[in-house]
């Protein structure tokens, strides 16, 4: 119940104001963001009888009417969870990323990813937004770099890699049936990996030459990965960030 | 190396001949600074005048303010290299992105959300925008995590020709979906008019600054970040993007718990 609507209870409302009354009340959140067209169609009446009904409670008109429903929202959903929550609560997350990042990881990989030698990206599923927004930026960087989307090219590629070839892997589980075979052929040819991953007890970070592990968590809706690596995105960021640093002369 | 200081249209102004110019000054920076106009036309066998006119282009009134500008250039690169204004620390990287991050987060507030999110709960067919480049590269990010959170209907929409033909066909019980980085990019700016004129609902994804794009749109998420690029090819900060799209999931998912807002 909010006071907006509480006076309007007290007063003596014919059957289609009660009817709009009715209709306000049950659908709160919805009605501040409708026009009142959409509404007068919905409760079959005209336009007028709605902006009768506001000033009857004291308003200037339905603007004044969805200005007030929305204030009055927003304070009733301070004590309840709301989308400003969720907007606070992702920032925190992102803040707790960022701290727990080590300078001596990033340089190293940025020095690694700035050198000569050649370079693949890897990242498939939803990492391969990660691993293209990266060698899209670096080729945009004049850094020539490979995007690998499959697993099985990937693991084909290792066979006969070269040892100053730098493989860049992005995986979210790191998964040690779907990967281990990859990191042991790297590690065999002596090829350089980075591994950016989110679980810190990943078994192929130990086969690794270095990396980042960042605080996504691995969720999954209706058994899909809803995983939105926004730890990960924000790492190779800070990565780009770095290298165009290292520009010679800025734009 | 020195840096003069020189901004993309003023290279760009430059003639195939003053470009050599350019290129001979920053090869020899130093012999540049102790010779005469005459001395340097002989070596690289152009004219004092196109000499002259290459300085003026760069800002300078002659010859002399040219060379004057490069001996106080070659002092200053002599003494430590960090006192560059171009360079950035690590730390300083990480600072500026946390505060395009943060105002980011503060504009997301206040009800946009909820007004997308009620888009999103609808079963009405949304239409991405994928204009090729690292902009695809987001809408392909957007469209794997709605998919993967269980909306319908959405399509996805590559080239200008069929985004207009799509477009021009469909009803006010659609919505487009557009990102730009700046605001302006003229494609979409040409596809969210003919939305517009069909009175097709836009929410869109924009730069903070006043934009053609925010304008017509019915719900507009904006962005901090700065735009930058590497003579021509562009590489501004995504991330506040895909934080945006990130947000619109995690509410759109929260939405359909009960409980959740709205």
């Amino acid at each position: 119940m909010i006071p907006l609507l509480e006076k309007a209870h007290s007063m003596q409302l014919t059957e289609m104001e009660q009817h709009i009354l009715t209709y306000f009340e049950d659908n709160l959140s919805t009605v501040a963001f409708m026009n009142l067209e959409e509404l007068s169609h919905i409760l079959y009446t005209s336009n007028a009888t709605i902006v009768r009904f506001c000033k009857k409670i004291g308003l200037n008109g339905f603007n004044e009417f969805k200005y007030q429903l929305k204030k009055e929202l927003s304070q009733l959903k301070q004590d309840s969870f709301s989308s400003d929550d969720l907007v606070r609560q992702s920032l925190a997350t992102f803040k707790d990323n960022i701290e727990s990042l080590h300078f001596e990881d990033l340089e190293e990989i940025r020095s690694l990813l700035i050198s000569n030698r050649p370079l693949y990206i890897y990242g498939t599923g939803l990492s391969c937004t990660p691993a293209r927004y990266l060698q899209n930026a670096l080729t945009n960087l004049d850094r020539s770099c490979i995007l690998i989307e499959f697993t099985d090219l990937l693991e084909a590629i290792t066979y006969n890699i070269k040892d100053d070839a730098i493989l860049f892997i992005i995986t979210t589980h790191g998964d040690a049936d779907r990967y281990m075979q990859i990191f042991e052929n790297a590690k065999q040819r002596r090829t350089t990996v980075i591994l950016i991953t989110c679980r810190e007890d990943s078994p192929l970070l130990p086969f690794s030459s270095c990396s980042i592990v960042t605080n996504d968590k691995n969720k999954r809706y209706h058994n899909t990965d809803i995983n939105s690596r926004i730890g990960i995105l924000t790492v190779i960021q800070i990565l780009i960030e770095m290298i165009a640093n290292e520009l010679p002369v800025k734009a | 190396m020195i840096i003069l200081n020189l901004d993309n249209s003023t290279i760009k102004n430059l003639s195939t001949n003053e470009l050599a110019v350019l290129r001979y000054v920053y090869d020899h920076t130093s012999e540049v600074s102790n010779m005469s106009i005459q001395e340097l036309a002989k070596k690289i066998s152009y004219s004092t005048s196109t000499i002259l006119r290459f300085c003026k282009k760069l800002g300078f009134s002659g010859f002399s303010e040219f060379k004057y500008a490069l001996r106080s250039e070659i002092q200053k690169s002599d003494v430590p290299k960090i006192s560059l204004p171009n360079k950035r620390s690590s730390k300083m990287i990480i600072n500026s992105l946390c505060s395009d991050i943060e105002a980011t987060s503060h504009l997301l507030m206040e009800g946009r959300l909820d007004a997308a999110i009620r888009y999103l709960n609808s079963d009405i067919p949304i239409y991405l925008w994928s204009p090729g480049g690292l902009t695809s590269v987001l809408i392909d990010y957007l469209e794997m995590l709605l998919f993967a959170s269980g909306r319908q209907n959405v399509h996805k929409i590559e080239t200008p020709k069929t985004a207009n033909h799509v477009i021009s066909n469909l009803g006010p019980d659609n919505i487009l979906f557009v990102i730009s980085s700046t605001g302006a990019y003229a494609p979409t700016v040409k596809l969210v008019k003919l939305a517009n004129m069909n009175h097709i609902p836009v929410i869109s994804i924009t730069p903070y600054t006043n934009n053609t794009i925010a304008n017509l749109s019915s719900v507009n998420f904006c962005f901090f970040a700065n735009q930058r690029e590497n003579n021509g090819a562009e590489y501004t900060s995504r991330l506040p993007i895909f934080y945006t799209i990130s947000m619109i999931i995690k509410c759109y998912l929260k939405s359909k718990e009960p409980g959740g807002p709205l």
